[in-house]
C-alpha cells in the first residue's frame, strides 16, 4: 500500500509541477513597415488585444516621429529634417528640433568613443553605395561597383568636425558644401530607446533587427529568448539568448547585400577604405541603452577583437563574434546571457 | 495482508512506475531547453500590418497576393517563400525560403509580411 501511495504521490506532484501557471494576460504581436525602412515588430502581453493594439501604436506613432526627423530621402511638410541639413550644406545653419539636435550631439560621442569607425558624416560615400546597392537589385545582369575614384572623391568629404551643432540656436550646419549626414548606422537604435524609455513596462520592441526589452514578459519575470541568426545557415540559431530588460542588434555581412560578379557586398562601409568590411560575419551586442548597442555593433564590425574588447571595457557592453570562417568568441560577461 | 505480499511489486505498481516515468520523460523533452524543433509549424501573412492568413507549413500550396504590387507566395517541403514579386528591389524574392520560427520575409514596398511561427519558444530573431 506504501508503493501505491508513493506512486500516487509522486504523480500528484508531477502534474503540479507542469500545470500551466494561472495567466491572466495574453501574448500580442504588431508589425508595422512604415518605419526606418525596415520592419519593426512589437510584442508585449496585456488584458486585451485592445488593450496591446493602443500601446503598440503609440510605440509605432513616437518612432514615425524620429523617421521623419532622421529621414535623408524624403521631405515632410513644415518640418525640417536630416534631408533639409543635407541641402543647406556650405549654405546655412538649419532650425531643427531638439531631437537632431540630441541626436546628432551622441553622434559626435559615438564617433570619438569609437576613433571615427561610427562616423554619420558618411553620406558622401554611403549614398553612392546606396545607389549602386539600388541599381544592382533592381537590374542584376548590370549590377557594378560604386566607381574607385567617386569613393576616393566622396572620402575627402567625410570629416565629421565639419557638423556644427548651436545648441543655443537649436540649429544644425555641415560647413563642406559636399559633406553630408547619413545616420543609418545608429538611428533606428537611437530612436528606439528614447521611445523605449516611454513605454510601459514588460514590451519587446524591434526595429530592423534592433531589440530592445523595457522588461520581462510578465510578473513572473519570464525572460524574453532572442535568437541569434547564424550567418552561415540562415535557417538556424547559433544561439538563443534570454533578455528581461535592455538591448540586442547584430551587425552581419549577409544583410542588405547586393551581388557583382558573383561575390556579394553588405552595407557595412570601413571608412578607411570606403568599402565593405570583410573582417566579421556577424557580431552581437548587448548592452541596455540600444542607441550605444547599435554604433558598437557598427564599430566592432570594422574592428579586430582586442580593439573592439577595449570599446566594450569602456562601455559595460558584452559581444560576441562570428569570424568569416564560422570561428565564435564571446567577450567576458556574454555567456550569462546565452540559453542554448 | 501478509507481510511478503506488502513488500513485493503488483503488476500495477509496475505499470503506473513505467507510466510515471514516461510521463516525466516526455515533459522533460518538451521543457528541454534546445531540444524544440528548428522548424516552424505555420505560415502566417500580414498585409498592412493585418494578419489575413494563417496556413500549416506542412501544406503545399501557392498563394497570389495583391497589393500595390502583386506577388506570390509558395508553401513547398515544409518551407515558405515569396518566389516571384513585381515590387521594385525585389529583396522579398531574394529572401528566398525560409523555415525557422521567428524569421520572416518582407517586401516593404507591398507591405507584406510573411512569418514563420509555431514549434518554438523563440520570441524574436536577430541578425
Amino acid at each position: 500500500m506504501k508503493k501505491r501511495l508513493l506512486v500516487l504521490l509522486l504523480s500528484v506532484l508531477l502534474f503540479a509541477g507542469c500545470a500551466p501557471k494561472f495567466q491572466r494576460l495574453k501574448q500580442y504581436d504588431a508589425t508595422f513597415l512604415t518605419l526606418f525602412d525596415t520592419v519593426t515588430t512589437i510584442m508585449g502581453h496585456a488584458q486585451s488585444e485592445e488593450e496591446f493594439r493602443e500601446q503598440a501604436q503609440a510605440v509605432h506613432d513616437a518612432l514615425l516621429q524620429y523617421h521623419e526627423l532622421f529621414d535623408i530621402y524624403h521631405s515632410y511638410e513644415g518640418m525640417n529634417n536630416l534631408k533639409t541639413v543635407n541641402d543647406q550644406a556650405g549654405i546655412a545653419p538649419v532650425v531643427v528640433d531638439q531631437k537632431i539636435i540630441d541626436l546628432l550631439t551622441d553622434c559626435q560621442d559615438y564617433e570619438t568613443l569609437t576613433e571615427g569607425r561610427v562616423n554619420v558624416a558618411m553620406g558622401s560615400v554611403l549614398r553612392l553605395w546606396h545607389e549602386a546597392r539600388t541599381r544592382g537589385l533592381d537590374d542584376p545582369r548590370s549590377a557594378a561597383l560604386p566607381r574607385k575614384e567617386a569613393l576616393e572623391a566622396g572620402k575627402a568629404h567625410m570629416a565629421l568636425s565639419s557638423l556644427v551643432i548651436d545648441r543655443e540656436a537649436s540649429t544644425v550646419y555641415l560647413t563642406d558644401p559636399e559633406a553630408s549626414l547619413d545616420v543609418g548606422a545608429v538611428a533606428k537604435g537611437w530612436a528606439l530607446e528614447r521611445v523605449a524609455a516611454q513605454s510601459p513596462a514588460g514590451l519587446l520592441i524591434s526595429v530592423g533587427g534592433n531589440v530592445r526589452a523595457t522588461g520581462p514578459k510578465d510578473d513572473a519575470n519570464t525572460p524574453w529568448v532572442i535568437g541569434v541568426q547564424d550567418p552561415k545557415g540562415v535557417e538556424s540559431y547559433l544561439h538563443t539568448l534570454y533578455l528581461t530588460q535592455g538591448s540586442v542588434v547584430t551587425s552581419g555581412d549577409y544583410q542588405r547585400t547586393f551581388t557583382v560578379d558573383g561575390v556579394a557586398y553588405h552595407h557595412i562601409i570601413d571608412p578607411d577604405t570606403a568599402y565593405p568590411s570583410r573582417l566579421w560575419s556577424s557580431v552581437t551586442i548587448s548592452c541596455e541603452d540600444s542607441g550605444l548597442a547599435d554604433a558598437l555593433s557598427t564599430a566592432l564590425f570594422l574592428l579586430p577583437q582586442e580593439e573592439g574588447q577595449k570599446l566594450l571595457d569602456k562601455t559595460g557592453a558584452k559581444a560576441m563574434w562570428v569570424a568569416v570562417d564560422g570561428t565564435i568568441s564571446y567577450s567576458p560577461g556574454f555567456n550569462e546571457m546565452i540559453r542554448t | 495482508m501478509g507481510k511478503n505480499q506488502s513488500l513485493s511489486f503488483q503488476k500495477g505498481d509496475f505499470l503506473a512506475i513505467i507510466l510515471v516515468v514516461a510521463l516525466a520523460l516526455m515533459v522533460a523533452l518538451l521543457f528541454l531547453p534546445g531540444s524544440g524543433s528548428k522548424q516552424g509549424t505555420m505560415v502566417q501573412i500580414y498585409q498592412n500590418g493585418v494578419l489575413t492568413e494563417e496556413l500549416p507549413l506542412s501544406q503545399d500550396r501557392k498563394m497570389e497576393l495583391s497589393g500595390a504590387y502583386h506577388c506570390t507566395v509558395t508553401v513547398k517541403d515544409g518551407k515558405v517563400a515569396i518566389t516571384d514579386s513585381d515590387c521594385p528591389g525585389e529583396d522579398c524574392v531574394h529572401t528566398g525560403w525560409i523555415q525557422s520560427p521567428g524569421r520572416s520575409i518582407v517586401c516593404i514596398p507591398n507591405r507584406v509580411e510573411v512569418r514563420v511561427t509555431g514549434g518554438s519558444d523563440v520570441d524574436f530573431v536577430v541578425g
